[in-house]
């Protein structure tokens, strides 16, 4: 197929107002882990995005307390379902600063479902506050 | 020698194949079920009867009202305490095992549905998941010959557009759910099938489930799956491929970090 600049930008656009139209997708696991009562958002520069199932991964670094960096571990769906929402392995590049809004780990640890996310652009993913 | 034991493998599959009575129906008797679909609303076993209305299965506190006997109600009550402690594991998280049947009507992702004269496939992305339903005229297998499995075994016929099949042979309640909830059946389970198109773009399962040992009167469940766009496909769902939530010792589900550590904070 003959993809143009202006078409692979059409795709794209497309694709990204799927995203926006989908909220987080159905995990292969019991969620009770993480409080959706009490969703944050997190903002970081992305370490590694792992496409892969039964979930995806955004591993993310960020300022902890007194400034301590911070390794996030943030759940999203399977790629399957994230693929037809329009998500792709390069959504979240490494080195690309980012804001998640994330239901947190009832422990209180550094990880979360993921909710919705801001890119560099501004564009916006998901669902964010 | 060689001759003698070709001719008595011959003799051999000439009995296995009169067997198996055929089936009348031809290829373009047969509707159409190409491409690709997806189950309608949440993977809630019986939305009909799920209380509250609209809620998700495995969310705290949600249930449905199957026609369960005073033992099997008490079961599921006990299981719905569990879910609500996020101690009751989904089976299916340890990514070894399939999802089974009926639970397989209810699944996330989307479906396939393979149709010839002989048999049908329903194949479901997540899992993977997969229903063989013989149409070529055999019955099930007789007792020695049948034990439970995940999707147990389904036999079937064409009336018309619609496939009816037959399933007898469950897990049942060793290790398999309907949903998150904790809804199960027992191994005695008899489940007919009626799926049918009741239009372009909709598939309809309705399914009617007898079980002498879990409920009091038949239950009925319909489910619908809707046709996905034209050139969609189904993907690869390699479950055990990036596992990060592993079961722990007390049936909760725990988080690992990227480099497999634990991230909960577990009680000693």
């Amino acid at each position: 197929m003959n993809t143009t600049p202006a078409r692979r930008s059409l795709i794209r656009a497309v694709l990204l107002a799927l995203a926006v139209a989908t909220g987080p997708a159905a995990a292969h696991h019991s969620a009770t882990m993480f409080d959706r009562d009490h969703a944050r958002v997190v903002e970081g520069t992305v370490k590694e995005f792992q496409w892969t199932n039964p979930h995806a991964w955004l591993q993310l670094d960020a300022a902890g307390e007194q400034g301590k960096p911070v390794e996030w571990s943030i759940e999203m769906g399977g790629i399957n379902s994230l693929a037809r929402s329009g998500y792709r392995p390069g959504t979240f590049k490494p080195g690309d600063k980012v804001t998640v809004f994330l239901a947190p780990h009832i422990d209180g640890v550094p990880a979360g479902l993921y909710i919705g996310a801001r890119l560099p652009d501004g564009t916006v993913l998901g669902r964010m506050p | 020698m060689r001759t003698l034991i070709k001719a008595l493998a011959m003799l051999v599959l000439a009995a296995a194949g009169g067997a198996t009575a055929q089936s009348d129906a031809t290829s373009k008797d047969l509707p159409d079920w190409s491409g690709i679909w997806s189950m309608v609303g949440p993977t809630v076993f019986d939305a009909a009867t799920v209380e509250p209305r609209n809620g998700l299965a495995g969310n705290p506190g949600v249930r449905e009202r199957p026609p369960y006997t005073a033992a099997w109600e008490a079961k599921y009550l006990a299981t719905i305490e569990l879910v609500k402690k996020g101690l009751f594991p989904d089976p299916i998280s340890t990514c070894g095992t399939p999802h089974g049947f009926p639970r397989l009507m209810n699944l996330p992702d989307v479906y396939e549905f393979a149709v010839r004269p002989e048999q049908t496939w329903i194949i479901g992305e997540n899992g993977p998941s997969i229903l063989r339903v013989y149409t070529d005229g055999r019955a099930h297998p007789g007792p020695d010959d049948l034990w439970p499995t995940f999707t147990g075994d389904s036999v079937g016929r064409w009336e018309g557009d619609t496939l009816v099949f037959d399933t007898i042979g469950i897990k049942g309640e060793d290790g398999t759910i309907l949903d998150r909830t904790g809804l199960t059946l027992s191994q005695q389970a008899h489940i007919v099938t009626r799926l049918r198109k009741i239009d372009a773009e909709t598939l309809e399962a309705e399914i009617l489930i007898e079980d002498p040992l879990a409920l009091t009167a038949p239950w009925r469940v319909t489910k619908r799956y809707r046709k996905q766009a034209g050139g969609s496909r189904a993907y690869d769902y390699a479950c055990a491929e990036n596992n990060r939530n592993p079961i722990g010792a007390n049936g909760e589900t725990l988080t690992l970090d990227a480099d497999g550590n634990v991230i909960d904070i577990l009680d000693e």
